[in-house]
């Protein structure tokens, strides 16, 4: 800063300086005059871009209508949509699974242009074809009580992923107890 | 796969000429075997005694072309060292080599250098040379004992360049045949599978049992697991995802590398293991979530449901006489292993000790279940032996490591498995007794091996 302002500061002063000795010299426009030459023209494109775009589109989009990965992040971000976990070699649904089912069924009811996978996990430490099984216990346990609560079954296909598409890859129990879920994704519309 | 069925199998039939070598002076040996040896040439190798029973062999650096392409010398080391490996890895021998055998005073007199041997111990010896035919490699290996200095066994082998693991396999096989009355399986291979492809896909692979030669069987760029060999080599059973459907079922052609469908619906199919003749499968498949055995056609027809309980029923392995098969099934709380007829009927349970067994696999007598259970710390999974008669049982592995998803070699000496030992998944050997063998993929993650059968049967 110190650096740059040195160079005008110069400038000034030799103005000054200029102006106390030789008064008969009184214009130097042809220093400012380009100035106002490279101003203008900028600032006329960026006024006719500016308008355009902004007034139309993006407010008008619900998100749940977009490209399905923008409805899932939306539905999941808002607490419309989640992941079920379970316990250890266990596929029985606890209290907090059913309560966060039911706000997954009220949501795919509500919105009921969607067709969703339950894709059933595992840890890893289990066998990978028994947890291939768990997996399908898993996910069906989440459909059966979707549809209990009243969300069409032909609107719900089910997948078994066993510990092979692991949602975390460290070997500690919060790793474990987040890949043993069910979870829900918008696969298309109706 | 496409290659080595399509070009390197029926070549090496037509390749390898099995001729014995015109020796000057000598007939061919087909003279009664040295004395040492048991009738019929065999040594039983037992379980129990395969330690004390390792025959003593010397084998000296083969005798080699003095003018060959770099090629062929390549060619003719590689045939060395996979020869070496071999006989290494049968189990059958304790083996000199040409360091163990530098000190020796070797004239190039028979007598003499027999003599020398002789006097590290050793009970027989293999002279190997390595010779030029045109373009091509031959092989000519010799088994003297020591003791009689009668040649027990001559092989001549002329195939390309290309083929020089596969000639060492075959003199290995013949030695171990003529040793153990029993062939060798160094012509066999294990398809598994793998993450190496990475993008979260996992890919069926096929190597040799040495771990040579990987390569990719499925190719479908998803999820694609679970082979299963038709212990007549025709083909495997495997899982993949790339239909969209979920796990669907598919059968890929040994010679033709041909993939057909044998079930694709939306119901998930699992863990599937192919009858001795390659002609049925049978599988897990979901009713609603709960998994049940069915066997079906390789070609989708005959579907059959063999099990009908509450748990789950998955993971069946066809016994090598056909008649049978072993699942693992949750129906009394948790993971056990169960045997039963192709009827679904007289299910008998073979696994008691712990609450987590999985992963049956026959040895080809039938008369030994291996599958994987869990330790009492829950902590990991032992490869466990049971006798399915008398249910007598055996722990092959310990820790370090988690191990799982045994599969016995087509001769029954052999296990190999997943174990998790050194990091990520790799697949191991072991004798069928629990001594370790070799170690034979590493990198990423790789798992689920099945055995195939002998492939020229």
């Amino acid at each position: 800063m110190s650096v740059r302002r040195l160079p005008f500061a110069v400038l000034a002063a030799l103005l000054v300086f200029s102006f106390a000795c030789n008064k008969p010299v009184p214009p130097e426009p042809p220093v400012p005059a380009p100035e106002p030459v490279v101003t203008p023209e900028p600032p006329k494109p960026v006024e006719v871009t500016r308008p355009e775009p902004t007034p139309e589109k993006d407010p008008v989009i619900d998100p749940l209508d977009d490209d399905l990965l923008i409805a899932q992040q939306y539905a999941e971000e808002n607490g419309l949509l989640g992941t079920v976990y379970f316990e250890f070699d266990r596929s029985e649904l606890s209290p907090a699974a059913r309560e966060r089912l039911a706000k997954n069924a009220a949501f795919l009811k509500e919105n009921d242009k969607f067709v969703v996978t339950i894709e059933g996990h595992c840890d890893e430490r289990g066998t990978s074809e028994y947890n291939l099984a768990l997996g399908e216990r898993r996910s069906n346990a989440a459909l059966d009580y979707v549809t209990e609560l009243g969300v069409p079954s032909s609107r719900i296909r089910t997948i078994s992923y066993g510990e092979e598409r692991g949602a975390c890859a460290e070997s500690s129990e919060s790793c474990w107890g987040k890949n043993r879920r069910a979870y829900f994704r918008l696969t298309g519309r109706n | 796969m496409k290659l080595s069925t399509r070009t390197v199998f029926p070549f090496l039939l037509a390749a390898l000429c099995l001729v014995g070598l015109p020796d000057s002076g000598r007939a061919q040996d087909t003279e009664p075997p040295p004395a040492q040896l048991p009738p019929e040439g065999r040594v039983q190798i037992t379980v129990e005694d395969n330690q004390r029973a390792k025959m003593r062999l010397a084998y000296p650096a083969p005798r080699r072309p003095v003018s060959a392409s770099p090629q062929l010398a390549s060619a003719a080391d590689e045939l060395d060292a996979t020869l070496r490996n071999d006989l290494r890895l049968t189990g059958v021998f304790s083996l000199q080599g040409p360091r163990e055998l530098a000190g020796l005073r070797l004239s190039g007199d028979r007598a003499n250098d027999f003599e020398q041997y002789r006097s590290l111990g050793n009970e027989m010896v293999l002279l190997v040379e390595t010779k030029v035919d045109g373009a091509r490699l031959v092989l000519e290996g010799s088994l003297y004992d020591l003791g009689s200095r009668e040649a027990i066994l001559r092989k001549r082998y002329v195939a390309g360049t290309e083929l020089a693991r596969q000639m060492a396999h075959t003199l290995s096989d013949e030695i171990v045949l003529y040793m153990t009355g029993v062939r060798g399986i160094a012509r066999t291979s294990l398809a598994f599978t793998s993450d190496r492809d990475g993008d979260g896909i996992k890919e069926l692979y096929l190597m040799d049992y040495d771990g040579y030669g990987q390569r990719k069987m499925s190719g479908h760029r998803s999820l694609s697991f679970s082979p299963a060999w038709a212990a007549n080599g025709e083909g495997l059973a495997y899982v993949s995802y790339y239909s969209g459907e979920g796990a669907s079922l598919y059968w890929v052609d040994r010679e033709t590398g041909r993939k057909s469908p044998i079930l694709e619906e939306t119901a998930q199919a699992l863990s599937p293991t192919t009858s001795p003749d390659g002609r049925r499968i049978a599988f897990a498949r979901s009713l609603r979530g709960n998994l049940e055995i069915f066997t079906i056609d390789r070609d989708g027809a005959g579907l059959k449901r063999l099990t009908r309980s509450g748990g789950i029923d998955t993971n069946p392995a066809w016994s090598p006489r056909g008649n049978q098969l072993a699942f693992t099934s949750s129906r009394n709380g948790s993971p056990q292993i169960y045997v039963m007829d192709l009827e679904g009927k007289n299910i008998r349970r073979i696994s008691f000790q712990s609450k987590y067994n999985d992963g049956a696999a026959w040895d080809p007598d039938a008369r030994y279940l291996i599958y994987a259970s869990r330790t009492r710390d829950g902590r990991r999974f032992d490869i466990v032996k049971v006798d399915v008669e008398t249910g007598e049982q055996a722990t092959l592995t310990a820790a370090p490591g988690s191990h799982e998803a045994p599969t016995f070699s087509p001769d029954g000496r052999f296990i190999a498995y997943e174990s998790d030992r050194s990091g990520r998944k790799q697949i191991y050997i072991m004798t069928a007794d629990g001594e370790p063998v070799a170690q034979l993929t590493n990198g990423s993650s790789n798992f689920g091996p099945s055995w195939s059968g002998y492939f020229d049967e």
